[in-house]
């Protein structure tokens, strides 16, 4: 008894049969010590299998495929060798219940195009099995090139074979060539979702800094699909655009998590609004950065307390002071790991992630915004426009940053 | 140079994630030897004579300067702080650890480079030109066909266990500098009336203990059939290529026995059902590829009109500086042939320093060339005397390519567990009997292989020079006449083979033989190819008399 993968029209696998007993083969040499001078002699000669690798299905025995052409009596089971031409086949499919490709050894690819030839040349819907050598780390080419079935073995585990279907998200052959921003969006979700498992497993307590932004939404987003362990908080400064406010609410009733609130001290507010006046960030770039110190750069720091890494939903593309951006990076100042898991991603990819999953957006986008912080200090822009164009612009392009994001090192 | 977009990026990281969970499970006895070798294999990973070996792609020879820093990196940390660029530009690791591969590999992906199909039997690294995109007599830019062929043949479900290893390569320049005749599946690049691109297509080709040249099977192959015309040979070579005897596994055995003609036929029978499907290719496709290989904004330069006079560095001009299609450009092709240096090796200082010249000198990049140099793509001219007294004092400035010294050997004896002779002390030896005549001789492509699958390509060198074992010594064929560009030639054994320590002579006398004979401006291979290598045979044969 052996195992069978069988993969449904969703390309998911179930196991049946059980793994037999098995002996542990001796531990291989690993490292460089122990092979010592090896002059290999090569043997040149293939010897040709003794016979097929099975003679019978669950339906009783496989006939060859010149009995089937000879003799076709519905019902039956083929068990196609190498070198049979399964061309043969052409119009001589009707009956068949099952057509299974023998493998006698792990080199030899010829099963792969008989598998080809059998769903993409003669039209074959039917079941079709691989049988023989046949070990998980061949299940994933053999359930692309059509196998719906696969016999494994007889020393094979059942996880790493199941586990094999889903190696590549969006193999090369798999009609990448003809649309590729499809396959683009599809890669670019499984590399954000990739990343945050990274994180989650790296890390014992991860959050997301979100501003509501988009990019934040669709961090937010993957986490909760995923169910990762990472925290979501927001620095809610005081300051913040009603539309923002209403977004955390959406939030947390579209995915069932809260998004914490870290709030400015009442007293640095309260001097700071005494000294300067409450709009005193206008009047020059010293008072803006003590203003968003208190509001934005303190509260962060008491949201990152105790944390070993944060993330953020900042983008290369966002402007001159973000263009040289790591995906991971060590953040100095704070002695934590710091990962911006969007960094090469476009505005294009943002909305089209949004898109796909229906992600709730922040209703400033709709009039222009493109950048989302305090109502002050944020305005639209028009189309086109440097997208921090919004942010501080009285102030030079390169001094536009609140604070949060310093002093970091790319790994 | 082409960039990692999503897709390619998920798949290098995702083939990481594949194969780290092999090792593991090899490591941990559940998986065994026979089971994990093609496994390993198809990641870059040989078990070779006293450590394993790790064979890195670089993609029709395409480097960056980070890249190169980066296998920098991995040589001192992973290995003994050196790599080996190989004839078919991609760069090897010595010795490496097993268990450690998967973190290289790691690394690798992160600056978009992998390991994925360097040896086993499947589709290996494309290659072409290194002076591609930049090369005077280049008619079509093959590099983002490469890239195309590269993605679509990387990890093909249905072509992973072919009956042996398949070698592409592509041309698209009036000089063939990527020796396409002794490929299994080439393409010549070209435009028709209508300015179309199209390709011939040649199969068959190889060297090994059989050696032979490409035969062409198509001739006006239209460029948007490139994959499917591709999958169409691969296929036909799937299905009826000999898997009874790996000598005779190769395409070019199918293609002989069956003659190129009823090959061809097979092909086109299987191409009609896929020609005008989901793998030909669209203008879209094209051209977000060809868009990465776009020239990189050169500064307006002016060329001087005089050079420096030090004849050292003339001479470095005259061997190592090829015209660009800019003239105020030039392609520096950095040799990698040193006295007491394997041919190909470079450490990694010297990865570094060739990473910061090409910063500063070539736009960041850097090709490899299937003569195992580097090259420099985009050097002003005015910038050549600066750059050559930078190379000179990191001992890169041997001006010698295509001379006697520039040449190609595998690792032979002293690393690969197929060996049967020595290669690299041999080379080293040659190249010093050779050195008070080297500037009189002219261009002169010598190819030392420690055994018969050739990895030196010793088939088509001017002189080859092939190891063989005898009695436990070193012995060698040598070989005469080959030639890897126009449409290739094969050498022919020159007589019985000689001892190691007699080669350097025997070719020294193939050399004075044509000094004394060549008419004026003839070289080397010309001269062979007029009198004939009896002619030399003979002459070898009056020296051999002579002396005793």
């Amino acid at each position: 008894m052996t195992l069978l993968l069988s993969i449904n029209a969703d390309g998911e696998g179930r196991i049946s049969g059980a793994t037999p007993e098995r002996a542990v083969p001796p531990r291989p040499v690993p490292a460089n010590d122990g092979h010592g001078d090896v002059r290999k002699k090569i043997v040149p000669i293939v010897r040709p299998p003794a016979g097929p690798s099975a003679t019978a299905w669950e339906g009783g025995s496989y006939l060859t495929l010149a009995e089937w052409l000879d003799a076709p009596k519905p019902g039956s089971a083929i068990l196609l060798q190498p070198a049979d031409d399964v061309r043969q086949l052409a119009d001589r499919l009707d009956g068949l219940a099952l057509i299974a490709v023998d493998f006698p050894r792990i080199g030899d690819g010829r099963g792969y195009t008989h598998a080809f030839f059998l769903r993409e040349r003669l039209g074959y819907k039917g079941p079709l099995r691989a049988l023989g050598a046949v070990t998980a780390d061949q299940v994933n080419a053999l359930a692309r090139v059509g196998f719906d079935s696969i016999s494994l073995r007889a020393d094979q585990l059942a996880d790493p074979a199941e586990a094999a279907l889903h190696t590549f998200t969006v193999p090369y052959q798999g009609g990448v060539f003809r649309g590729r921003d499809t396959a683009n969006l599809k890669a670019r979700i499984r590399l954000l979702e990739l990343d945050l498992a990274e994180v989650a497993r790296r890390h014992e307590s991860p959050a997301l800094a979100s501003s509501l932004s988009a990019e934040d939404m669709v961090i937010t987003d993957a986490i909760a699909r995923l169910g990762l362990p990472i925290d979501i908080f927001t620095l809610d400064t005081g300051r913040l655009h009603a539309e923002t406010l209403a977004l955390i609410e959406v939030t947390a009733a579209r995915y069932g998590i809260e998004i914490t609130r870290y709030q400015p001290e009442a007293d640095a507010v309260a001097k700071y609004v005494t000294t300067y006046g409450e709009n005193g960030f206008y009047d020059g770039v010293a008072q803006r950065k003590e203003c968003c110190a208190i509001r934005k750069v303190k509260p962060l720091a008491n949201a990152l307390a105790g944390r070993d890494a944060w993330l953020t939903g900042q983008r290369r593309e966002q402007g001159v002071t973000r263009s040289a951006l790591g995906e991971r990076e060590n953040d100095e100042e704070r002695g934590i790991a710091k990962y911006n898991p969007l960094a090469v991603w476009s505005w294009a990819d943002v909305l089209a992630y949004a898109a796909h999953f229906d992600v709730p957006m922040n209703a400033l986008y709709a009039r222009g915004y493109v950048s989302i912080g305090c109502e002050p200090c944020t305005k639209a822009v028009r189309p086109g426009e440097d997208p921090r164009a919004g942010r501080w612009w009285w102030e030079n392009q390169e001094s536009r940053e609140c604070g949060l994001h310093t002093n970091v090192k790319t790994n | 140079m082409y960039r990692y977009d999503a897709v390619d990026r998920l798949i290098v990281e995702e083939r990481v994630a594949q194969y780290r969970d092999q090792t593991q499970r090899y490591l941990a006895g559940l998986i065994d030897e026979d089971a994990f070798k093609p496994l390993r294999l198809q990641n870059g990973l040989y078990i070779q004579r006293y450590a394993p070996m790790l064979r890195i792609a670089i993609p029709y020879g395409v480097l960056s300067s980070d890249q190169l820093r980066v296998l920098a990196s991995i040589s001192r940390r992973y290995d003994r702080g050196y790599g080996h660029f190989t004839t078919r530009q991609n760069i090897q690791f010595n010795w490496v650890k097993v268990e450690e591969v998967p973190d290289i590999l790691a690394e690798l992906a992160q600056i978009s480079m992998h390991a994925i199909q360097t040896s086993g039997s499947c589709v290996r690294n494309v290659t072409t030109d290194a002076l591609a995109g930049v090369a005077v007599d280049e008619i079509v830019d093959p590099r983002p066909y490469c890239e195309l062929m590269r993605q679509w043949s990387t990890l093909h479900p249905e072509f992973a266990h072919l009956p042996r290893k398949f070698k592409v390569a592509f041309n698209g320049a009036k000089e063939d500098r990527a020796a396409t005749p002794v490929h299994d599946l080439a393409f010549d690049l070209y435009k028709d009336d209508a300015g179309e691109v199209r390709l011939i297509v040649k199969v068959g080709g190889g060297q090994g203990r059989t050696p032979r040249l490409a035969s062409v099977i198509k001739r006006d192959l239209h460029w948007s059939e490139l994959l499917t015309y591709s999958e169409a040979v691969l296929r036909a070579y799937n299905r009826i290529g000999r898997r009874d005897n790996i000598y005779k596994a190769r395409i070019k055995i199918l293609v002989e026995q069956l003659g190129a003609e009823a090959f061809a036929r097979e092909v086109d029978e299987e191409w009609a059902h896929l020609r005008n499907g989901p793998n030909t290719l669209s203008e879209t496709e094209l051209t977000r590829v060809a868009a990465y290989f776009a020239d990189p904004p050169l500064p307006d330069t002016q060329a001087p009109k005089r050079l420096p006079i030090d004849p050292r560095f003339r001479a470095w001009v005259a061997r190592n500086v090829a015209d660009h299609r800019n003239a105020d450009y030039a392609a520096v092709t950095i040799s990698l042939k040193r006295e007491q240096i394997a041919p190909g090796d470079g450490n990694a200082d010297e990865m570094d320093a060739v990473a910061a010249l090409a910063d500063r000198f070539s736009q960041s990049e850097i090709r490899v060339t299937h003569t195992q140099n580097l090259v420099l793509p985009y050097v002003a001219r005015a910038q050549l005397f600066d750059l050559w007294r930078e190379l000179e004092a990191l001992n890169l400035a041997r001006a010698n390519i295509g001379m006697a010294s520039d040449i190609i050997c595998c690792p032979g004896g002293d690393f690969c567990s197929l060996a049967n002779a020595k290669s690299i002390p041999l080379s080293a030896a040659i190249a010093a009997q050779l050195a008070p005549i080297e500037d009189d001789l002219g261009p002169l492509a010598i190819k030392v292989s420690g055994c018969i699958n050739a990895c030196a390509h010793h088939h088509v060198g001017h002189i080859g020079v092939l190891g063989v074992e005898k009695g436990g010594e070193d012995w060698y064929q040598i070989l005469l006449g080959g030639r890897a560009d126009g449409e290739g030639s094969l050498g022919v054994l020159i007589g019985k083979a000689v001892r190691g320590d007699e080669v350097p002579l025997v070719i020294e006398r193939l050399a004075h033989h044509y000094l004394s004979t060549r008419r004026s401006d003839e070289s080397f291979i010309e001269a062979v190819e007029r009198q004939g290598a009896a002619a030399f045979k003979l002459a070898l044969e009056t020296a051999e008399h002579v002396a005793a």
